[in-house]
């Protein structure tokens, strides 16, 4: 392990310390051990081998979209819109789907059509970044308004399901499913696509291939990108498209995998849960599979944690919203540590 | 030594440092047992050369590095600099080598940012009533709203100068100053400081130019390899006992033989035809400029930064997009092309900013190494990169231009400014480039880089490259260029050819004055 995937590792160890030490003083505050809590919350997600497999499940789209935002992040386009192109991917594979029928064809071509979803709503942005020069966080962040309403509006009047009273689509045809591995279980082939196929593609887009290189000289330096021969613009566009694209991927999946119908509900959030992995995984994939575990841990154990000792269900946000803020931190608290030791040497 | 320097504790001496050591994380020793005192209105140069520790003790002097050991004394009295505003408060006032201005903001913004006394209310007006003061004193032209990106290093620098005055400094530490004047401006800079001299301010110059430092100063340190060697006057030394003591060794100077071919038998590699180009601001920066170069041939080009040379070069390298006139590199018209496609031509590029533009800071000397080729084989099969063959040939560039780096895996953020320069001129080097465009390619580096870089160039000429070398350094483009065309205001002024040389002529015209 060279040195700046240690420091990397030390950041997120440090921000994750830090984030229990300040729940740890909300908790007190609330009257509750926080060790007990935090049993309650391993226990939630780790206590048998279904609540393991229910912790996958809940890791596996969040995984997806964060392997995605990697990607755009390494370039330093920050997409926040990972939710919006999710409802738009997952709403494009239900209805391709659903239009197709029953057919060997059914399940691969309404998941490529998920993934151009995600592209195709992730490229206004991305036309707007790099031919305009428009703020992406601005751009990506507003749309998810528009597409999650809009989904919720197709849901509600054209594409609801005569059968139901909510508003959602139609089951999605059987051999659109994605099959379960270990039976009375919701351990579904997606979560192994996303564990064993797209997190080495990714890891490999990345680290060895000449796109990863050009990601990361655009990303750190845009000038020396442009005079060394990069296309700076369509890098920003593509790092921006490919992550919607695995936004409408994770949608998709858990469309076929978990809920066999388009629910306006389909994702509590998991396009922003993303951004907290992205960031608390340093943009490396492997950092981003365990941070997407732990997360999933906390938010499958928070709701045990709660229901055990009475405490508010809005603790994952706040989990969360403390990680982002020290991972951020953290690098400036590293190096503040460091040039401290460095005088000791 | 002793007996030039007053006793410890004499009123004379405004900066006293004692027994600094610093050694890095990678194991480099910059600072070694470093002691140094410069008195009240003397001009302190420190000679040595890139890598020698000058510029790692400015850094210790102006907190901006913690050392390992030592004590810092400023008018007597033993201080402990653990920030950039200490050393603010205590009058230290630094110009580093890189410029730490925000690009963004315009001049006086820049300047009363870095003043920080103006309370809550932001007084534009009174900081701006200081810096025409100061500038006049200075002799400074300068629009002061313009924002600090708009501006070509040499005013750049100006700034940077203004910036630390405004501060109130009476210690003055200039980190390699000259390296991106003109010769005339180098001029106007020494009296520059003679007058803050005659003000009672102490200049401590950081440089590795023999003449300058013997010109300028009043005493001259010589540091190597982090340690000092001697402190002099430049009465009681000449130019060859300091050569002498900066490098250490008797090095083989011979001149550079100089062979001027008729070009005639050489074909055009370059040709520019009415070329116009527009600033930043929308400003005719290049006006009607035509030229030509030949292969084997370095044409030089003489001007004052900020005369058009930076628009020039960009709109050659595929950078900015020119408003009218062509630019035909081996028979074809590259005007609006990419830098990919110019490079796929067989253009190189030097640029003048070595950190903004020639380097990633924040990845390897190896990633850097390819920069240019990472999709040619073996670096990648367009696709796929090869590891193993890009570490392999960074050590070769390591081991071929003396770049003195640990391994490859290294950030260049590690490396002295010599060594990036020497990391760039490897990488422009290493494809089989026909044009090579190189920006002040020797600023800011010591005796032997420039050797070498120029011994390349000579090489490259007799391989029948095509070398367009602009140059604030007028010694540089004479001793180098088989022409030189003068820029100013954004014109070709004249052509000289090798054997017209008139330095005085030349300088004249930079400047503006017309010469018949």
């Amino acid at each position: 392990m060279n040195s700046s995937k240690l420091i990397g590792l030390y950041r997120a160890l440090l921000s994750i310390i830090l984030t229990f030490l300040v729940t740890s003083i909300f908790l007190i505050i609330n009257n509750t051990n926080p060790l007990l809590a935090y049993y309650y919350i391993f226990i939630g997600a780790f206590g048998n081998i279904n609540l393991i497999i229910e912790t996958l499940v809940r890791a596996t789209p969040i995984l997806i979209i964060s392997l995605g935002l990697a990607i755009s992040f390494r370039c330093k386009v920050w997409n926040i819109g990972a939710e919006g192109q999710l409802y738009i991917g997952a709403m494009l594979g239900t209805i391709t789907a659903i239009a197709l029928g029953e057919s060997f064809f059914t399940f691969p071509i309404a998941f490529i059509m998920s993934l151009i979803g995600g592209a195709l709503w992730a490229s206004i942005p991305a036309f707007m970044k790099s031919k305009l020069g428009i703020n992406e966080v601005i751009t990506t962040f507003l749309m998810n308004f528009i597409s999650i309403n809009f989904v919720q509006w197709l849901l509600s009047f054209p594409l609801k399901s005569p059968e139901t009273l909510f508003p959602e689509s139609e089951r999605i045809p059987n051999s659109a499913i994605l099959p379960v591995l270990i039976p009375y279980t919701r351990m579904h082939l997606g979560i192994v696509i996303a564990f064993f196929l797209i997190l080495p593609i990714i890891h490999f887009i990345m680290m060895k291939t000449t796109f990863g290189f050009k990601l990361k000289v655009v990303g750190e330096n845009p000038e020396v990108a442009r005079y060394s021969g990069i296309d700076v613009e369509k890098i920003l566009f593509l790092a921006l498209v490919i992550s919607g694209a695995l936004a409408g991927m994770a949608g998709f999946i858990e469309v076929a995998g978990i809920q066999f119908r388009m629910r306006p509900t389909i994702s509590p959030g998991y396009g922003y849960t993303g951004i907290v992995i992205a960031l608390l995984g340093q943009n490396n994939p492997i950092g981003i599979s365990l941070a997407s575990i732990f997360i999933a841990a906390i938010i499958n154990g928070s709701s045990t944690m709660s229901r055990m000792l009475n405490q508010p269900q809005g603790i994952v946000d706040f989990i969360q919203g403390l990680l982002i803020m020290f991972v951020l931190a953290s690098n400036y608290i590293l190096r503040y540590v460091s040039k401290k030791e460095l005088i000791k040497l | 030594m002793s007996s030039q320097i007053p006793s410890f504790f004499s009123n004379d001496i405004v900066l006293h440092v004692e027994g600094i050591r610093k050694v890095y994380p990678n194991g480099v020793i910059a600072n070694d047992n470093v002691t140094l005192s410069v008195l009240k209105g003397e001009i302190h140069a420190i000679l040595g050369e890139n890598g020698a520790g000058k510029t790692t003790l400015v850094n210790i002097i102006a907190g901006c590095i913690k050392p390992d050991a030592g004590e810092i004394y400023v008018n007597g009295k033993k201080v402990k600099i653990d920030n950039p505003r200490t050393a603010i408060k205590l009058g230290i006032g630094v110009v580093h080598q890189h410029f730490i201005l925000i690009p963004t903001l315009t001049v006086i913004e820049n300047i009363a940012l870095s003043l920080n006394n103006s309370g809550f209310r932001l007084n534009l007006s009174k900081v701006k009533e200081r810096i025409i003061q100061l500038s006049n004193l200075l002799n400074l032209k300068i629009d002061f709203n313009t924002k600090v990106e708009e501006l070509p290093v040499g005013l750049k620098q100006k700034v940077e100068i203004l910036r630390v005055l405004c501060q109130n400094a009476n210690i003055l530490i200039l980190d390699e100053p000259t390296s991106v004047l003109t010769p005339i401006e180098v001029e106007e800079f020494f009296r520059i400081l003679r007058n803050l001299k005659e003000k009672g301010c102490s200049i401590i110059l950081i440089t590795h130019k023999v003449k300058e430092a013997l010109s300028i100063s009043d005493r001259i340190t010589i540091m190597r390899k982090g340690r000092i060697i001697k402190t002099l006057t430049p009465k009681e030394t000449n130019e060859e006992e300091l050569s002498l003591l900066i490098i250490g060794e008797k090095q083989n100077s011979e001149s550079i033989s100089f062979t001027n071919e008729n070009n005639n038998t050489k074909k055009i590699l370059l040709s520019v035809n009415n070329l116009n180009v527009r600033g930043d601001r929308g400003e005719l920066s290049v006006k009607n400029v035509s030229f030509s170069l030949y292969s084997g041939e370095i044409l030089g080009i003489a001007g004052i930064a900020g005369n058009g040379q930076k628009e020039l070069v960009e709109a050659l390298t595929g950078l900015r997009k020119p408003e009218s006139g062509t630019i035909i590199i081996m028979d074809e018209n590259v005007v609006n092309k990419k830098p990919k496609f110019l490079i796929k031509k067989g253009m190189a590029y030097i640029p003048e900013d070595r950190i903004g533009r020639g380097v990633v800071l924040t990845m390897s000397l190896a990633e850097n190494a390819i920069l240019k080729r990472f999709e040619e084989s073996p670096f990648s099969n367009k696709t796929i990169m090869n590891k193993n063959s890009i570490m392999n040939y960074a050590h070769e560039l390591i081991k071929k231009f003396g770049i003195i780096a640990p391994n490859p895996n290294i950030e260049v953020s590690n490396l002295s400014g010599g060594n990036i320069q020497r990391l760039i001129v490897a990488r422009e080097l290493s494809y089989n480039a026909k044009i090579l465009i190189a920006e002040n390619p020797t600023a800011g580096l010591d005796v032997r880089a420039t050797d070498f870089t120029h011994r390349i160039f000579l090489d490259l000429k007799s391989k029948g490259v095509g070398i367009l070398l602009i140059s604030a350094d007028l010694d540089e483009l004479l001793k180098l260029s088989d022409r030189i065309l003068v820029m100013y205001n954004g014109k070709i002024m004249k052509e000289f050819n090798r054997n017209e040389y008139d330095i005085y002529k030349i300088a004249k015209l930079m400047l503006g004055i017309e010469v018949n």
